[in-house]
């Protein structure tokens, strides 16, 4: 196992380093003055200056060894500044990402909760109601656009009946937490149905599958009962492919749902991201995407370390 | 010559007969088929050009005279949303086509060969999977400017993985097979026996990821576009028209501007979807469809059936 997990992080190193110089090299390519993204704009006027700060900067230097510098910066948190606000990148992070993080988690957590329980009901009881619902959102949630679910949810909690707010996640005046609480309601049930319909689907074909093993039938004709059989061992043996899906879908966390996040004004990342690229905010979108590539890597890593848990012959199939 | 010409065709058949007997494929064969004539005859099924403007008439809701209303130049609605989906059609399949061609390619490659070639391509297939799609869609728009054709480069160099991976599966187990040994005692070449002798024997799997990319590629169009990073405004395609919702008045008060463009690639996608599950039933036996034979008869007599 310990040799396992050391593989895999002999692959993630290299990978990590390729992505970041793709991603620098690829930003250099732009017609855009990259001394804009290391100094404060308003230093920016002056055009004496400019030359000896691009000597002091390194900017003349090697384009190779600009990257090792970029790459020290962006590892010692330096992440410089917007070029579109002037304001240092680490501070709209900090400022964003809470956003972010709270819609994503608490969409990620129902959804799972939700999926989790109608997939087993509908194992359990195929032909019944958890059967027939989770195949329809299987099958319909999965081709409607999650925008468009957002826009519908606004136009008639939002509109027609005005109970819930249209968007933004603060308002003025609202100070504790059950103050924003109606705010969160539209965007999270949008990622939440977004999120559900895959999900879904993976938990009733997996919990039929195991449904169909022998060790369930062991149980069975041992005579423990049904809900002892569906509890403790088809509902944790096929939880292994929902992990998978949950695994791969931890980089929302850092980049948010752009979609979403733009139908309700949410001001997280995935705002920031759409703002930067119309704007084209080089700075911006570059750490934005080192910060989401690493969470991507993280994650793939997560998912190896999963399977081979679940299921020994990957670990020692070579790892390849 | 002759007999191994007519033995194909017969399998043609076959599979034939078995889709359109397969009840998920026939429904979404049916929604596909209904939707690509409505976008081809757009023009002459709603009786106005979609660019036709009519400003008193802007922003009616749907009616006799315009099935679908208008927009807030008086353009109706319905020739604009089947005529969008020519545009949205033609990103999913030529980008779904080019997707599949390089995953193929390389898979079949890799798979065939292995070793060194195996372990780059693999690199590059998980590299392409971590690297962020957006910046990948900024650099195309920034060197070549917004387009179509560049949208569907960007779907199609994102977008081959999953093709790859199948393919290059089914080679690693095909390669060991008995023909093969025989292909290479023959002595031909690599290239042929990679293309014309294991590539057939792949194709299932190919053909359903070609329908799956199909559907993910119009639902991530729709995004771009609804964002304003895909296909350019000018050009009205599902996803464009959806960007008048980007208006709070539109979403709260002219929702058939866009209602009806979302349901389009809702149906659109479900039917594509249908079509796969259809295929994946008749080409893998194994696989269960999600419409079962008897479900798809409740649907037509059981209802009627049960109630006397």
């Amino acid at each position: 196992m310990v040799s396992f997990i050391v593989r895999r992080i002999v692959i993630l190193v290299p990978m990590a380093f390729t992505i970041s110089a793709l991603i620098f090299f690829a930003s250099r390519l732009s017609p855009i003055d990259p001394i804009n993204a290391m100094i404060p704009p308003d230093m920016a006027s002056d055009s004496l200056n400019l030359a000896q700060l691009r000597e002091e900067l390194g900017l003349n230097d090697h384009i190779i060894l600009q990257y090792f510098t970029w790459l020290k910066n962006i590892a010692t948190g330096d992440f410089g500044y917007s070029l579109q606000s002037g304001q240092k990148i680490s501070e709209i992070l900090a400022l964003r990402m809470p956003a972010t993080l709270e819609l994503v988690l608490s969409a990620l957590i129902l959804s799972t909760i939700l999926a989790l329980t109608l997939g087993l009901f509908a194992g359990a009881k195929k032909g019944g109601i958890a059967d027939r619902l989770s195949r329809v959102l299987g099958v319909v949630g999965i081709a409607i656009p999650d925008f468009f679910i957002g826009l519908a949810l606004l136009n008639v909690f939002a509109y027609r009946v005005s109970w819930l707010p249209s968007g933004n996640r603060v308002a003025p005046g609202q100070v504790t937490f059950w103050d924003r609480f109606p705010n969160y309601i539209l965007p999270v049930a949008t990622l939440t149905i977004a999120m559900l319909a895959v999900l879904i689907r993976y938990t009733r074909n997996s919990v039929l599958d195991t449904l169909n093993r022998d060790f369930v039938k062991t149980a069975r004709s041992k005579g423990v009962p049904e809900w002892r059989v569906l509890y403790s061992h088809v509902f944790r043996n096929s939880l292994g492919p929902v992990m998978v899906l949950l695994a791969f879908r931890l980089p929302l966390l850092v980049g948010g749902s752009i979609l979403v996040e733009t139908v309700f004004q949410w001001p997280g990342i995935g705002t920031t991201i759409i703002a930067a690229v119309t704007a084209s905010d080089y700075p911006v979108i570059m750490v934005v995407s080192m910060l989401i590539a690493m969470v991507i890597l993280f994650a793939s890593f997560l998912v190896d370390i999963v399977k081979s848990i679940l299921d020994p012959r990957v670990r020692l199939g070579g790892g390849n | 010559m002759q007999k191994k010409k007519q033995d194909r065709q017969s399998t043609a058949k076959i599979f034939i007969r078995n889709l359109l007997h397969n009840p998920s494929a026939a429904i979404g064969l049916t929604i596909i088929s209904i939707m690509i004539l409505c976008a081809v005859f757009a023009v002459q099924i709603s009786g106005v050009e979609p660019e036709y403007i009519d400003p008193i008439n802007g922003r009616l809701g749907p009616s006799l005279d315009h099935l679908m209303g208008t927009d807030q130049l008086g353009r109706d609605m319905l020739s604009r949303v089947l005529s969008g989906g020519r545009q949205s059609i033609y990103v999913g399949v030529i980008a779904s086509f080019l997707a599949n061609l390089i995953g193929t390619v390389l898979g079949a490659t890799a798979g065939y060969l292995g070793g060194k070639i195996d372990a780059v391509v693999m690199r590059v297939s998980e590299l392409v999977m971590t690297f962020p799609q957006l910046i990948l869609v900024l650099i195309f728009v920034s060197l070549l400017g917004q387009g179509i054709n560049n949208v569907i480069i960007v779907f199609a160099l994102t977008g081959w993985m999953t093709t790859f991976r199948l393919v290059r599966g089914e080679f690693f187990s095909l390669r060991e097979e008995a023909f093969v040994e025989a292909d290479r005692a023959f002595g031909f070449s690599k290239p042929r026996i990679i293309f014309r002798h294991i590539l057939p024997n792949t194709m299932s799997p190919i053909v359903v990821a070609f329908t799956i990319n199909i559907a993910i590629f119009i639902i991530a169009e729709a995004g771009l576009s609804f964002l304003g990073l895909g296909v350019p405004v000018t050009t009205p395609t599902w996803g464009n028209l959806l960007t008048a919702a980007q208006n709070p008045v539109v979403v709260d008060e002219y929702w058939w501007l866009w209602v009806f463009p979302a349901m389009s690639i809702a149906i659109f996608v479900l039917g594509v979807n249908f079509v796969g599950d259809g295929l994946r039933d008749v080409l893998d036996p194994r696989h269960k469809s999600l419409i079962t034979k008897n479900k798809w008869k409740t649907m037509l007599v059981g209802r009627l059936g049960r109630k006397k």
